[in-house]
């Protein structure tokens, strides 16, 4: 397949893979540390909205689906798939506990992202394909535009019944 | 021969673990819950060890390597039950400012 196009579509499925398992396990609904409280208000103090900020806080805080989902991808990469993917999901597991967080986002992303990476390989993805998208991803939530960004990851939230009750 | 590697660790992680009265599930809410239980963490760390064995060299597509399979299960079920929780302890809960206030004199 042709590595752009291979690109495109990997970050299309990175983005779903970790904007959904995280938000299915509650990042908007609550900041899991103070640091992601934070990062929460001065985002909503921007213009953007709670929920959102609250999961974008809670991403920069401990290793989530997003982290799941590019250390599985690069896990794949050097090492193979499917072992790399199941290695990268054990010690995000850990990379969770010690961040005070139970690890079912992380943990999840990195399980799931593994599974479609070995289901896209029949159709020419290949793993580092992944890496650059999971970076393409995380780019359009955390490093373009705030305000925008959360305001789509709250309205998201708000679909998936996830939504803050913290004012 | 390696996916059956992979189900006779997590099936034997897994028997053990229930057999070592760990919970099946955690309790709900699942994703803000603490507990150790079968299927997650100890099924998923079963994965990621067997994983870790393998590319290690050790499984060599002999019939010892369900043997060793069976050990990665057990060794997982009693590092969930007894090492998970020392090692990687549940966050301390900051104390309420009610509860403070009824200790203090």
């Amino acid at each position: 397949m042709n590595e752009v196009i291979g690109i495109i579509i990997a970050a299309v499925i990175s983005w779903l893979n970790f904007v959904l398992i995280d938000t299915w396990m509650g990042l908007p609904e609550a900041p899991g540390v103070k640091g992601a409280e934070v990062i929460g208000r001065n985002i909503k103090k921007r213009g953007g909205d709670l929920a959102g900020g609250f999961f974008q806080g809670n991403i920069v805080c401990s290793p989530d689906a997003s982290a799941g989902t590019l250390l599985a991808s690069i896990g794949c990469y050097l090492i193979g798939t499917p072992e790399g993917g199941l290695i990268a999901a054990v010690l995000v597991f850990f990379g969770n506990r010690l961040c005070a967080d139970p690890g079912y986002a992380g943990t999840t992303g990195a399980l799931t992202i593994t599974i479609l990476i070995a289901l896209t390989s029949y159709i020419g993805l290949t793993p580092i394909m992944f890496i650059a998208g999971m970076m393409i991803a995380i780019l359009t939530i955390q490093g373009l535009y705030h305000p925008a960004s959360s305001k789509l990851l709250g309205k998201i939230a708000q679909r998936m019944g996830r939504y803050t009750e913290i004012e | 021969m390696l996916c059956i590697v992979y189900i006779i660790a997590i099936g034997s992680a897994m028997i053990l673990g229930l057999i070592l009265k760990l919970p099946l599930l955690p309790e709900r809410p699942m994703r803000q819950s603490w507990t150790t239980s079968v299927i997650f963490p100890t099924a998923v760390l079963a994965l990621g060890f067997t994983a870790m064995v393998s590319k290690l060299g050790y499984l060599t597509s002999a019939n010892s390597d369900y043997l060793i399979a069976l050990a990665i299960g057990v060794l997982t079920a009693i590092f969930s039950k007894f090492i998970l929780e020392r090692i990687l302890p549940r966050p301390l809960q900051e104390e309420s400012p009610d509860e403070s206030q009824e200790v203090s004199p």
